[in-house]
């Protein structure tokens, strides 16, 4: 999951060197952690948090196959 | 890149010249130009020609392929992270990139009502429009999940329409984003009893579908 989520956010911004994902797993449900750097916020949140959702709804289908879940966090 | 110079009596002249040499249209040359050309008194004494040097613009045919492959090669990145075992198809039509997911677990990436396929149709056009600095239209597709959903759209369009005309009361879709809404209008744009307007805030609204008074 951390780097189906690094990969897309590295993607995304225009400081990837910046991006720094952390998992912190869970027994069912993991947490990622998404750290940009402050200009880039606003690419991977979006207009409306419309990239964010779409990154939760992927990381979401992911999950259901491997029978887990996992919260997208978004960090400031 | 090869550079090629022309002239010609005015910079008009210099570039048809270079086009009509070089066998394409002058849309496609970079021109640099030169000397813009002066035609002198009475255009007898003192005139210069003007010169020119035009490269040729990179051939679209190569840029297509790069495109088509960029999408499709992000895709497939993507969905070797989510470990879905599937394969990706390229086309292009009509100027948009399709491109469809086939494969076992197809299912689980269109997600409901469309919603997985929606976000990554999303993501890869983000990602392919910031590194090729362009805007590409795309479409990501499975099962043929969109002819369907373009079909069932329409259809629940007609019976809305239906109703609407029956009751003479307006009727209002669930909320709806901008792709399925303009579907909704499209289906009942000839319909001249009736008129379709989308209400709401943000990405999804409602299209209610009104009928004309008479």
């Amino acid at each position: 999951m951390k780097e189906l989520i690094t990969y897309i956010a590295k993607a995304l911004v225009d400081k990837p060197e910046e991006v720094n994902v952390t998992e912190i797993e869970g027994e069912q449900t993991s947490v990622i952690e998404l750290k940009v750097a402050k200009e880039d916020l606003g690419k991977v949140i979006g207009k409306q948090g419309r990239t964010a959702r779409a990154m939760r709804t992927i990381l979401s289908a992911a999950s259901t196959k491997i029978r887990k879940r996992s919260v997208l966090e978004i960090i400031e | 890149m090869e550079i090629y110079d022309f002239e010609g009596k005015t910079t008009q002249e210099a570039i048809e010249n270079a086009a009509r040499t070089l066998k394409v249209p002058a849309e496609d040359l970079n021109i640099d130009i030169i000397e813009p050309g002066s035609a002198g008194i009475f255009g007898l004494v003192g005139g210069r020609k003007a010169k020119i040097k035009v490269t040729l613009k990179s051939e679209p045919v190569l840029e297509e392929t790069d495109e088509l492959l960029v999408a499709r090669q992000t895709l497939e990145k993507i969905l070797s992270l989510i470990q879905v075992d599937v394969t990706v198809r390229s086309e292009r039509i009509d100027g948009k990139i399709n491109l469809i997911i086939d494969g076992n677990h197809s299912g689980l990436l269109i997600g409901r009502k469309g919603k997985t396929l929606d976000a990554l149709q999303y993501l890869v056009t983000k990602i392919v429009n910031k590194a090729l600095e362009k805007k590409i239209h795309l479409v990501i597709d499975a099962e043929n999940y969109r002819k369907r959903r373009t079909d069932s759209i329409t259809q629940l369009a007609l019976k809305m329409a239906e109703k609407a005309k029956r009751t003479r009361a307006p009727v209002a879709t669930n909320p709806l984003n901008p792709h399925d809404r303009r579907l909704v209008h499209l289906a009942l744009k000839e319909d001249e009893d009736l008129e379709t307007r989308s209400r709401g805030e943000g990405l999804l609204k409602k299209v209610v579908i009104f009928p004309k008074n008479k």
